[in-house]
């Protein structure tokens, strides 16, 4: 049809400015800049682990450390530039190292709590040999899975540089998600960039009163799992509508339920947040999935 | 290893941008907006990247914030200079580089969603799925909307050559 054709040629003669070039740019960079921001963040979080120690002695020094980290008030505030969490409990980078070895690069930041009040001391020093153990175990284990990895991958005909070229990357880290008065929460994780089947992830959350780990028993209160059941289910249905998530059914090893093992963290507004990792409850592709409770 | 979404949406823009521009003219009528358009929508796809939940369907999600910034523009540019009657797209006169004050108004006979379905589908050239992901708009109802679309415009041109 005519009219079609001319409407298209008149279209296709619409010129472009140059000026479209140099915007289109801006708001790239732009957007960059902010991702930048982000990142630095991290990195300045990363500035602060001041303990470098050599791998073999940082398990002696761990003893001493926490002994005097957790006895002494002063000594902890003197560690200075640590990221402190209110006034009663400080969250520190106790051992941090990064190296490469065969292509397999590491870094690991093992976090861990100190609080100020000299009281709660003994609840502390068992969560942080706890992660101190979890950390330190996910390391060993994840370079001991890339070696095997790159034994095979040579074995099967792969050369040195190609084995290289895959950069093959451990971490191990933590991240604080509420510092609230009343809670400190925290997850730690490991991951390994050439497979997520072996991700993990502990999410700690502590009382600031008596350094206890909160459960989610606690937290939700009594016959709130129920509740907590209930809100979880109705909150699949909006994003099954919303967003297009397809969550596997009960039978195909979906949600049955949140139970004292079930992961969660506490936000900023106090409440509740139910993690379930990805492949949990609904295909990869839409990662680890959380609900926010509201108390 | 998968590649970066960021990366892929950032390519896919900068391959594209000359369509992106078109589609922002066409609506904005004049350059100056239609460069804001496209700046705008760069910036909120980019910072919106997380939600392309899956990178095949980047082309409809970026129409789709492309054109939603274009009617906005719109919207307010109308807002800012009321005109006398109701009228879809009433876009007071803007003198624009490219001489046309009002493009392709021979479809302008078509009711507005018909009108649009027919400028995606023969100026952007998008197919009719796509465009009725970016219309939310079921399948069945965008092609019902073009034939009918199709045939009025037929029935007009054969009036004006009579």
């Amino acid at each position: 049809m005519s009219v079609l054709e001319d409407a298209k040629k008149t279209y296709d003669q619409i010129p472009i400015p140059d000026e479209l070039h140099t915007r289109v740019e801006a708001a790239i960079r732009n957007s960059q800049e902010g991702m930048r921001r982000e990142r630095k963040m991290v990195m300045i979080r990363r500035r602060n682990q001041r303990f470098r120690v050599g791998a073999g002695a940082a398990a002696a020094a761990m003893a001493i450390f926490t002994v005097a980290l957790n006895s002494n008030a002063a000594f902890a505030k003197e560690m200075g530039n640590i990221p402190v969490i209110g006034s009663v409990a400080q969250i520190l980078t106790f051992r941090a190292y990064e190296k490469e070895e065969d292509g397999i690069g590491i870094s690991v930041e093992i976090p861990s709590v100190s609080m100020i009040a000299e009281d709660t001391a003994g609840a502390a020093e068992a969560i942080n040999e706890e992660i101190y153990n979890l950390c330190s175990r996910y390391a060993d284990e994840a370079v001991e899975r890339a070696k095997e990895y790159r034994q095979a991958f040579l074995d099967t005909g792969g050369t040195e540089e190609e084995w290289l070229a895959h950069k093959i990357q451990i971490k191990v880290g933590y991240e604080i998600k509420a510092q609230t008065d009343r809670y400190l929460s925290f997850v730690v994780t490991g991951m390994e960039n050439w497979s997520s089947a072996y991700s993990q992830s502990v999410y700690y959350t502590l009382d600031l009163s008596d350094a206890s780990q909160v459960t989610l028993e606690e937290l939700l209160g009594e016959g709130g799992f129920e509740k907590a059941d209930e809100e979880i289910r109705s909150q699949m249905e909006s994003m099954e509508s919303k967003s297009g998530i397809q969550f596997w059914t009960e039978e195909e090893g979906g949600f049955s339920g949140v139970t004292e093992e079930t992961k969660f963290y506490v936000n900023e507004k106090n409440n509740p947040v139910i993690v379930f990792d990805k492949y949990e409850i609904a295909p990869g592709a839409f990662g680890a999935i959380e609900f926010e409770l509201e108390r | 290893m998968k590649r970066d979404p960021y990366e892929q949406i950032v390519s896919y823009i900068v391959e594209n941008q000359e369509k992106f521009y078109r589609l922002a003219f066409r609506y904005a009528k004049n350059q100056e907006d239609a460069l804001d358009i496209v700046q705008n929508a760069v910036c909120r796809a980019l910072d919106h990247y997380r939600e392309l939940r899956n990178p095949d369907a980047v082309k409809t999600w970026f129409y789709r914030i492309l054109v939603n910034e274009s009617l906005a523009l719109v919207k307010q540019r109308n807002r800012e200079m009321p005109v006398g009657d109701q009228g879809e797209e009433e876009i007071p006169y803007y003198e624009t580089g490219f001489e046309t004050g009002n493009l392709f108004e021979e479809l302008d006979v078509l009711e507005p969603d018909v009108r649009d379905i027919i400028k995606f589908k023969y100026l952007e050239e998008l197919t009719l799925k796509e465009i009725s992901e970016i219309m939310e708009l079921n399948l069945n109802t965008v092609k019902a909307k073009l034939y009918r679309g199709l045939k009025q415009l037929k029935e007009t041109m054969q009036e004006v050559e009579v």
